[in-house]
């Protein structure tokens, strides 16, 4: 059995929701690094799209910081900027939205605003904001996304609603007019999360090795319903590791 | 016209930007307009409002930190690597900030309705979130007049003036930006009111940049100042000349971080130089030529495609007679018989 970071499995373990030949628009963090890494192996046909406006049919040559980092446009197949690519969003040809934030809750609505209730400045902790997560959340075909677990983050409503998730249930994104499917898959530092078709609620599909479902369930606020099938995570093999790891060679995402 | 706009970044500075005023803030996570950012800070402006979709270093974190700033629109501001905006947290705390949210292409349709000299401008994100509650200044939702349903409309974004740092511009204010462009400079620019300020790598002359004019993001005429300013976007990168100095962002943020020790990084590394080549000077001082050096890009990514801008003088049709043949010529006689018939 391989040695692995716990970054290590979420960016393998996420990549793998990448289908070779599917359009990705990228934000920034770690879904930089699961790009690097699905071009690199099952998915070399991938389209990436990045808010800083590249667009590209290859990985990067170097390994992206930020999402306008040069290296991301170095070799692109076109740089026509953010006008472009988040254009690409609202016409609706973007297969996959990758997106990190702070807080998600059990609709998968997104918080990467800050914490505490906005209305009373005194005590908000401001984040960064949204960025381009709002934008495509709405619109991407389905999203896919990153975040830290613990009772704080996995809340039952989060505290501020950036990035929208299905809102308060079915039927609300219809009824918005968003062109995007919403959320798809939740991948935390705990485990991987699907949601339910009809009630449209966030469900544990599976549990990380060194996990259990008693110990994810107290990491998140609400009361976590539990997939029939819930199943440990494949864990990375030594092969998968030796290509990522060669990917990040100074642990600027894997640590 | 050769209108020389050359100046030195205290006197753009003072010329230009006002107490009160809106300025678009350049850049995204590259080509942050640094040395103006310090410039504003050292000539202590203040009640500034910024607008810009995202931005990376802390530039605005420290602006905000020495009291310029007391209104920003904004989708995403942190200094990225300490993965915090601390000094716009406290400001915004202590209710000395306004701070008004929405999505990067809510912030950058802003800007482009402000480019396109209209009202407000449609976008399909924002709705059904949080940031549509607490922003009702640049966001709403309406019937779309033509019956396809909801849809959130953003308010135009005009700056009074815009500060952006380029790779090149000449002396008569063209702007050259390329590599990295198209994030939201050319409409946080060109939607300004009065003009825009411009930092940039190199002066180069007119002639240069009008042999390439598709690489212009402004036109001269938008321009009020053109400064010479190596390392203006430093620590943010700047395309083909250097990188982001993670090291010293990192190093400003962790002075961000403390409302105590903030003063501390602006009295050393703005009050403390006098312009942006003194900060440089200050930056080789403490940090070493070796610091610098780390920066320097990979080059030699030319252009492979032969370009030649070449055109048609209509002169050469002088004297040509009319093309014609017996079918055209017998049909268009025809229908003169018929008019001259009547």
């Amino acid at each position: 059995m391989a040695d692995y970071k716990l970054t290590e499995l979420m960016t393998i373990r996420c990549a793998r929701e990448i289908a070779d030949g599917e359009v990705v628009f990228v934000g920034v963090g770690l879904p930089i690094m699961v790009a690097a890494y699905a071009f690199a192996t099952h998915a070399p046909n991938m389209i990436m799209m990045t808010e800083g406006g590249a667009i590209r049919a290859t990985a990067p040559p170097a390994l992206a910081i930020t999402v306008d980092d040069p290296a991301a446009f170095l070799g692109a197949d076109a740089t026509f900027g953010m006008l472009a690519t988040m254009a690409a969003l609202q016409r609706g040809e973007c297969d996959v939205a990758f997106i990190g934030g702070a807080q998600i809750d059990k609709f998968g609505n997104i918080n990467s605003t800050g914490a505490g209730d906005w209305s009373k400045k005194e005590s908000f902790t401001y984040f960064a904001g949204s960025g381009g997560a709002n934008d495509m959340a709405t619109s991407g075909k389905r999203v896919l996304a990153i975040m830290p677990q613990d009772k704080k983050k996995f809340v039952e409503k989060c505290e501020y609603i950036t990035t929208p998730g299905f809102l308060g249930g079915p039927g609300e994104r219809e009824k918005l007019g968003m062109i995007g499917g919403g959320p798809n898959c939740v991948v935390s530092t705990m485990g991987v999360y699907l949601f339910d078709d009809k009630t449209k609620e966030m469900y544990l599909s599976e549990y990380y090795p060194g996990q259990s479902i008693e110990k994810i369930k107290a990491n998140c606020a609400w009361d976590l319903k539990v997939s029939p099938k819930v199943k440990e995570t494949t864990i990375p093999t030594a092969k998968e590791l030796t290509i990522l790891r060669a990917l990040d060679p100074t642990g600027f995402y894997l640590g | 016209m050769d209108l020389d706009k050359r100046m030195t970044l205290k006197d753009a500075v003072a010329k230009f930007i006002h107490d009160g005023d809106t300025v678009y803030y350049g850049g995204f996570q590259i080509m942050v307009p640094m040395a103006i950012t310090h410039e504003i800070i050292r000539q202590k402006k203040r009640n500034l409002t910024t607008i810009e979709s995202s931005t990376d270093v802390g530039g605005l974190d420290i602006m905000v930190g020495a009291g310029c700033v007391s209104e920003i629109h904004t989708a995403w501001i942190m200094n990225w690597y300490v993965k915090a905006p601390y000094a716009i947290r406290r400001a915004f705390n202590e209710g000395k900030l306004k701070r008004y949210d929405i999505s990067n292409f809510g912030a950058t349709s802003a800007m482009m309705a402000g480019f396109l000299g209209i009202p407000f401008i449609p976008i399909r994100g924002n709705i059904g979130t949080d940031m549509l509650k607490y922003n009702p200044m640049d966001l709403k939702v309406i019937e779309d007049p033509f019956g396809t349903g909801k849809i959130t409309v953003v308010r135009a974004w005009r700056a009074d003036v815009a500060i952006i740092h380029a790779q090149k511009a000449d002396r008569l204010g063209n702007v050259v930006s390329y590599g990295t462009r198209g994030v939201t400079d050319e409409f946080g620019a060109m939607g300004s009111k009065r003009g825009v300020i411009v930092t940039a790598e190199e002066i180069i002359e007119p002639e240069v940049t009008r042999s390439d004019p598709d690489r212009t993001i402004v036109p001269y005429y938008k321009t009020l100042a053109v400064v010479h300013c190596p390392y203006g976007a430093h620590p943010s990168a700047c395309r083909g000349y250097y990188g982001l100095d993670i090291r010293f962002s990192q190093y400003q943020g962790r002075y961000e971080r403390y409302a105590d020790l903030l003063p501390a990084f602006l009295d050393e590394w703005v009050y403390g130089c006098k312009d942006q080549a003194a900060y440089i000077e200050k930056y080789k001082s403490k940090f070493g030529q070796e610091g610098l050096d780390r920066l320097k890009p990979k080059l030699g990514f030319k252009p492979k495609m032969d370009v030649d801008y070449g055109y048609h003088d209509p002169v050469c049709w002088k004297g040509v007679p009319m093309y014609t043949d017996d079918r055209l010529k017998a049909y268009e006689d025809a229908i003169a018989a018929k008019k001259g018939g009547k």
